[in-house]
């Protein structure tokens, strides 16, 4: 990864190519996210939406060039996909956020700031007072407000979604774009994110990126109505790891 | 310390503690319960987490061969402690580096190392008994009260500082990491480095355990506290305070049980842990009938 010169683009990939066992995950991508955007990626199955962002992040091999201009603090949010949490693992919200908010280990008890720090952050996504509730009993749509939670603080200069609004209710989507509003509004933050809600994507992405393994096409949200686009990308389809899923399935609801 | 065993043992004989601590290698074993517990118990909790239990397993057979090769290299019985150090933690970077670097599932890898170091621990055994008295290598094997000396309470010690010191500052990235290494990553952690630096502090925990639980017991004490904590706890905080107290009502028990029934310590330790472990998933179940839970 590089520090690149032009200052309007944060991201930008160039001929990036991700193989496996011979196979292109994928092949020859160039990308170029508009600082203070909300650039989304949207693609079937198996596209390499998720490949894509694990390269950004660096957490897997890949052939060409990822530049990023940083002009603030450089720091990175991130909301993965899967996030299977052990049923009988005794971690608590409250445990969870204060991770990366304070030095003392969590097991030792959370500082004042940090709790305070917490709190804030739960009402931000609408889940204020779950501090104590264990990870493992979450429904699948609080889990992803966690993590969203857990993303937006320290206020990301680049923040990466896959799939953020997986398992969200009516009032936790409704909360969930009113985030992403702000973060547009505030400039401060570029938002890449992977999504099959295009009804979501229609209202709040500036930039649409249609991904096979390559781009297909890229534009403005009213690309997604074409027709080949239409065809090529099933509607509210939602991909979940098999632990995922069963993490879903213990804690059903929003 | 001789005056610290003479003034506990006049604490006994007055009555002011049990009588058993008349004896120094009780009161010594008991020091030992007393670091081992925070010690084991603290690294138990992170070794459920990060899914490490056989990990353990593979780590307390290499100490076994490391005991016979530090025997056979002309260290003491009592001490063999460059062989046990030594081949423990050349065991463990080989162990994690290969882990990282491979394509088959972890457990297998590990399975592999497991089978190669006991296969070697066993051979080097029945060389070792030509030499030695073969009830003195069952206390490697079993855990010896009677073995401990006033220097191995003193490593002990210092071990377990260490190993507490290295955990407080590192505990919640790897605790980050166990849960999600992605989102470790983005908060600026290096999963690489976290997985060898846990492994090697595991590594120090259970080799400085050894003569008090014994080499192919030491395992249950790493992972058994914290099974039996996660029947109970509700949240990290109390998650580590029942693996502690778990590991040092276990420790503490299985000792007496041990001196009162001449059965060897680490077998006593085992059976008290388990038994904590039974009497918890019954507490959870109950809490379950009851709604409370």
């Amino acid at each position: 990864m590089t520090e690149g010169a032009d200052t309007t683009t944060l991201l930008e990939t160039n001929a990036l190519a991700v193989r496996r066992h011979g196979e292109a995950l994928l092949d020859r991508v160039t990308l170029h996210v508009r600082r203070g955007s909300v650039h989304v990626i949207v693609g079937p199955n198996g596209a390499g939406k998720t490949t894509l962002l694990s390269a950004i992040l660096n957490q897997i091999p890949f052939d060409g060039e990822i530049a990023m201009n940083w002009v603030g603090s450089g720091a990175v949010g991130y909301v993965p996909q899967s996030f299977a949490v052990d049923p009988t693992l005794p971690v608590t919200v409250a445990d969870f956020l204060a991770l990366t908010r304070q030095r003392r280990p969590v097991c030792l008890g959370l500082t004042r700031r940090a709790r305070a720090e917490v709190a804030r952050l739960l009402a931000l996504v609408g889940l204020a007072g779950l501090e104590e509730r264990p990870l493992a009993v979450l429904s699948g749509g609080e889990l992803r407000r966690v993590l969203l939670a857990h993303a937006l603080d320290p206020e990301p200069e680049l923040l990466l979604l896959d799939e953020p609004t997986a398992g969200f209710d009516e009032s936790a989507a409704r909360i969930f774009e009113s985030i992403l509003v702000s973060a547009k509004r505030s400039a401060n933050t570029t938002v890449l994110m992977v999504s099959h809600d295009l009804e979501l994507v229609r209202r709040v992405a500036d930039r649409v990126t249609v991904l096979n393994r390559r781009i297909v096409v890229e534009g403005a949200p009213d690309i997604l109505s074409a027709a080949d686009v239409r065809e090529l990308i099933p509607v509210r389809e939602t991909v979940l790891s098999p632990a995922e899923a069963g993490h879903y399935a213990r804690n059903s609801g929003g | 310390m001789t005056a610290f065993y003479a003034w506990i043992g006049g604490l006994a004989q007055r009555g002011l503690l049990p009588s058993d601590f008349q004896y120094p290698f009780l009161v010594r074993g008991f020091l030992c319960v007393l670091i081992i517990a925070p010690v084991l118990g603290g690294v138990s909790h992170l070794v459920v987490t990060r899914r490490m239990a056989f990990f353990s397993a593979a780590l307390g057979q290499a100490a076994i061969t490391g005991v016979a090769l530090g025997l056979l290299l002309g260290e003491p019985l009592n001490a063999p402690y460059a062989g046990m150090f030594g081949f423990c933690l050349l065991s463990t970077l080989a162990m994690v580096y290969v882990k990282r670097h491979a394509t088959l599932p972890p457990d297998t890898l590990i399975g592999v190392f497991h089978a190669l170091t006991l296969g070697l621990g066993l051979c080097l055994l029945v060389a070792l008994t030509r030499q030695f008295n073969v009830h003195q290598v069952e206390s490697v094997l079993f855990g010896s009260l009677l073995t401990v000396t006033d220097a191995d309470l003193l490593l002990l010690l210092a071990v377990g500082i260490f190993v507490a010191v290295m955990l407080v500052r590192e505990y919640n990235a790897l605790l980050l990491d166990s849960l999600s290494p992605p989102l470790a990553r983005v908060s600026g952690a290096e999963p690489a480095y976290l997985e060898y630096f846990f492994a090697l502090l595991l590594t120090l925990s259970i080799v400085v355990s050894l003569k008090i639980i014994g080499a192919l017991l030491v395992e249950a004490l790493v992972v058994v506290p914290a099974a039996a904590a996660r029947n109970v706890a509700r949240g990290t905080r109390s998650y580590l305070i029942w693996s502690v107290a778990i590991a040092f009502v276990a420790g503490a028990g299985g000792l007496g049980v041990s001196t009162r029934f001449l059965v060897p310590t680490g077998g006593a330790v085992v059976l008290a842990v388990s038994a904590m472990f039974f009497l918890t998933l019954m507490a959870r179940s109950t809490s379950r009938r009851r709604g409370t839970v």
